[in-house]
């Protein structure tokens, strides 16, 4: 669970004083009783593992992550005796943002290191030093760590270039891979019908909107949008109004029209899907035969024409093309700035405990918004049918090992044991209901009742979790290609999507043209031919 | 040579070096050399795929060009003696300098000529002139100079107000000494720390201070929506960090003035505004043109205030060379490419830089 998501869920539910001595005194028992018998008790472990340190009793620390290590390491020990990775030495390579990931993963290894013998150093990076340390790596053919966290869309990367330890069948059963949400069962984590990926996290944009804008006084009017037509309607009806809450003007979508290292691309995505992710196929970016850019297509050209237009209407903030992602969630939306968002987790979480938020009590949610019409690349045409398709942006992250250690069968098995650990099914519960920077990803993880009997408020978790649950089971999720260099494509498509916002294109196909034509030269660039094969296999073809 | 001739001056032994020392000594250094141009060659060979053996990193090159160097540095003295010595002053620095600067160079100007991205499977491979082709019809490349003409052009009101604090911060004016260090503080501040504190914060559209001081005044702030106010947004907040520079560099001038100067002009009669004209700016001449000079070169590299408020927009509006060579760079992996970029940047910079010297350098020399 990421940070702030736990902090909103404590600040917004009351948890009293006998909901909080319940958790006490379960976790009192559960100190008493016997090692074994805690880590041997699977049936109880969930229970017990979601009271340390209890909901409400502040945020864990490094006794407690090594404490739930410890209870989750029952599937280990169904694989490995104990010592058997003795002189065993792994380099494990990781984030450590907001002091999370890294520091999460030290504590839940240590029992794991004691148990099997095995030793890990430990490379942490900050989150901006990550793709270029990565990137230099696979580069240079210095590839001097043995397990790696990293993100999905790095996958062509990494995966493509055969840097990656296959996982072997012991590891799919220990860490039960039939229990992940949809989207992040193959092709997601595997290549060539090979699968690398222990998940760890899940990812996607979620809608995110003001309650008070809607109802039946509502200045947004009756009904909150379900599609892009209507909320591109509602944006501009929004015009000239002023905003129940904070008294300024009002304002409908937030679209960021200023770039973000690539990752502002997203956005554009979260319209574009609805328009061009048909269900007939799961290529939505590239023509998969080869590799030409659909983003210049009419499905693209439309969601870039619905942002100009609003542009024109004068729908948007003042300022707003120097706004990127961040500034419309955190320096708008939660500011009172704007009824609606598109965002990941962090928008939700933070509307009650951010000082700058105002708008805790009226944030709602909901999943990516429909079309009423889809365009058909295939055919060539637009259908009048409604499509859903949300977003994945990103896909969350998982611990690959890596090829580094074929060759060593113990440390190769010392490496998938540390890997399978951190992805197990009763450890990831945990680290997805408390501060962890991680998502629930696995369908057990939306098991309300687990979160309930942990002390957590139902009907919140129900709310925001379940927006998340529906978007990651959506039969038509729209996934982004796991190819080598996809951040390329987004950060050259954001600069000519400036300059198409900024009025220097005649229009959105010249601007969509434009970003096409700089997508060819980077396909040719890093070569067209291997780009297509990786494609095709990101998408399971 | 023996101390009986040649330079007696300088020559502390006598070196009697013989035959056999010399050919050591020589030896040592081809042997050296040969060395580590086999191991070069032989690890190109390996790498192209013309010889099946080889190292698994170009690292053993490394150690013996390292090598090589010690040898030359030890020849010296074992072929030339004393004279040997004196070469040891300078050798070592003289092959620091080419090791981490020449040979950088070198490097960086054969990667700006392949198409190396991070993300491509081959590594680099050279494209003849391509990435120049592509530099040449790049939009953004040329939009991101003419901005830097723009910027560079900010330089000279930079200066007049400048020169105006230091003129201020020099006349004798009630607590001297508390205003100089505080026009020194914007200096002290990261670009970085400035861009999020201003560019980010005070004038955030909504809430910033400022904004919402222009709102009370009737009018809706608007500070980085059109191009040339975004433009003149960044120009203003790089102004506000790097005045004090100039005007700390004027403000040593103007104390160094001779007084004498400057009281004749006022026993002459001359006002203030002649005794500014006639006297101190044609003194203040040579410094002006360094504190301008060096200004210039500062601004050629910015980036960081840019990268952080604008990213370049609105459109590329406020892009400059160095912030697109940023998201070429790190954004895209585009190493040729970018580095190509660089290059001929820093050819420009050189040219450009080497032209206003020259332009300038009469009146570097302060008038007699």
């Amino acid at each position: 669970m990421k940070v702030e998501l736990y902090n909103y869920i404590r600040a917004a539910q009351k948890m009293n004083r006998r909901q909080m001595l319940k958790g006490s005194a379960a976790l009192g028992a559960a100190a008493m009783m016997p090692k074994t018998a805690l880590a041997d008790g699977h049936s109880n472990v969930r229970a017990e593992i979601l009271k340390i340190p209890g909901v409400g009793a502040g945020s864990p620390t490094d006794s407690d992550w090594q404490k739930v290590g410890e209870m989750c390491l029952g599937a280990t020990k169904g694989n490995v005796a104990e010592g058997e990775f003795a002189g065993v030495e792994l380099t494990f390579m990781g984030l450590n943002n907001q002091n999370l990931h890294n520091f999460l993963f030290r504590g839940f290894l240590k029992p794991w290191e004691a148990y099997t013998g095995a030793k890990i150093n430990w490379i942490d990076l900050a989150q901006a030093d990550y793709n270029a340390r990565l990137q230099q790596s696979i580069a240079t053919g210095t590839v001097d760590f043995d397990i790696i966290e990293m993100g999905a869309p790095f996958e062509g990367d990494v995966l493509g270039k055969g840097l990656a330890s296959e996982m072997p069948d012991w590891v799919k059963e220990q860490i039960d891979m039939d229990d992940y949400v949809d989207y992040l069962k193959a092709p997601v984590g595997t290549w060539d019908g090979k699968t690398y990926r222990v998940s760890i996290d899940g990812d996607c944009h979620t809608f995110a909107y003001r309650k008070d804008y809607f109802g039946d006084d509502g200045i947004g009017g009756a009904e909150v949008p379900t599609t892009w037509q209507e909320i591109n309607q509602v944006s501009k009806d929004l015009v000239g109004k002023e905003d129940p809450l904070t008294g300024l003007p009002a304002h409908g979508y937030l679209d960021p029209l200023k770039g973000w290292g690539g990752f502002g691309f997203y956005f554009l995505e979260n319209r574009a899907s609805a328009y061009a992710k048909h269900p007939n196929s799961p290529a939505w970016l590239f023509e998969p035969d080869t590799m030409k850019p659909m983003v210049n297509n009419p499905a693209w050209v439309q969601a870039i024409q619905d942002v100009m237009d609003l542009i024109e209407a004068g729908a948007y903030p003042t300022d707003q093309i120097n706004a990127d992602p961040g500034t419309t969630a955190f320096q708008q939306f939660l500011a009172g700035t704007g009824s609606m968002l598109m965002w990941w987790g962090d928008v939700g979480s933070s509307a009650r405990t951010s000082d700058t938020s105002v708008v805790g009590d009226v944030v709602g949610f909901g999943v990516n918004p429909a079309s009423d019409r889809v365009y058909n690349a295939q055919s060539g045409a637009w259908e009048d049918t409604r499509n859903e398709a949300p977003n994945m942006a990103y896909i969350g992250w998982g611990v690959y090992v890596m090829a580094t250690v074929e060759g060593d069968e113990k440390k190769k098995k010392a490496a998938w044991s540390a890997a399978a650990h951190l992805g197990g099914k009763d450890l990831s519960l945990w680290a997805s209901a408390y501060p962890s920077g991680f998502q629930p990803y696995r369908n057990s993880h939306f098991q309300f009742e687990e979160w309930e009997e942990a002390g957590y408020d139902r009907a919140y978790v129900e709310d925001y979790l379940g927006s998340n649950a529906d978007s990651y089971n959506h039969p038509n999720a729209a996934i982004e290609p796991r190819i080598p260099g996809i951040f390329q494509y987004y950060s050259v498509a954001e600069d000519e999507l400036a300059k198409g916002y900024a009025g220097q294109y005649g229009s959105a196909q010249e601007t969509a043209d434009a970003i096409a034509a700089a997508w060819e030269k980077i396909t040719d660039q890093i070569g067209r031919d291997s780009q297509i094969a990786v494609y095709k296999a990101s998408l399971g073809l | 040579m023996s101390t009986t001739e040649g330079d007696l001056l300088h020559t502390v032994t006598a070196d009697n070096i013989s035959d056999s020392r010399r050919r050591l000594g020589k030896m040592m250094v081809w042997g050296a050399a040969a060395l580590c141009a086999g191991l070069a060659i032989w690890q190109m060979m390996f790498e192209t795929g013309r010889v099946a053996s080889g190292f698994e990193t170009w690292r053993p090159v490394l150690y013996a060009y390292v090598l090589w160097a010690f040898c030359l540095c030890a020849a010296q003295v074992i072929v030339n003696g004393e004279k040997g010595k004196r070469t040891l002053f300078v050798l070592p620095a003289a092959l620091f300098v080419i090791s981490l600067v020449v040979f950088p160079l070198l490097f960086a100007l054969y990667i700006s000529f392949t198409d190396w991205n991070l993300a491509s499977p081959n590594g680099p491979q050279p494209n003849g002139w391509d990435n120049m082709v592509q530099m040449w019809n790049d939009g953004f490349y040329w939009n991101a100079l003419k901005n830097m003409v723009y910027y560079v052009l900010a330089v000279s009101v930079e200066y007049v107000i400048a020169f105006g604090l230091a003129l201020l911060l020099n006349a004798q004016i009630r607590a001297r000494k508390f205003f100089r260090v505080v026009f020194l503080l914007p200096l002290m501040l990261s670009p970085v720390a400035v861009s999020w504190m201003i560019g980010k914060s005070m004038l955030e559209v909504r809430f910033g201070p400022i904004s919402r001081v222009i709102r009370e005044l009737g009018f809706e702030p608007s500070f980085f929506g059109s191009p040339e106010i975004a433009r003149f947004m960044i120009m203003a907040m790089d102004a506000w960090t790097f005045i004090p520079f100039m005007m700390i560099m004027l403000l040593a001038g103007l104390q160094a003035l001779p007084s004498e100067v400057i009281e004749a002009s006022k026993v002459d009669g001359a006002s203030g505004w002649q005794s500014f004209k006639e006297v101190i700016f044609p003194l203040m001449l040579p410094v002006s043109v360094t504190a301008v000079v060096i200004r210039i070169i500062f601004k050629l590299k910015l980036a960081d205030v840019i990268i952080n408020v604008t990213s370049g927009g609105p459109g590329g509006a406020t892009d400059s060379v160095t912030s697109f060579i940023f998201r070429e760079y790190r954004d895209r992996s585009n190493v040729g490419y970018g580095t190509l970029l660089a290059m001929v940047y820093l050819v420009l910079i050189v040219i450009f830089v080497t032209l206003l010297l020259k332009l300038v350098s009469r009146w570097m020399e302060r008038p007699a």
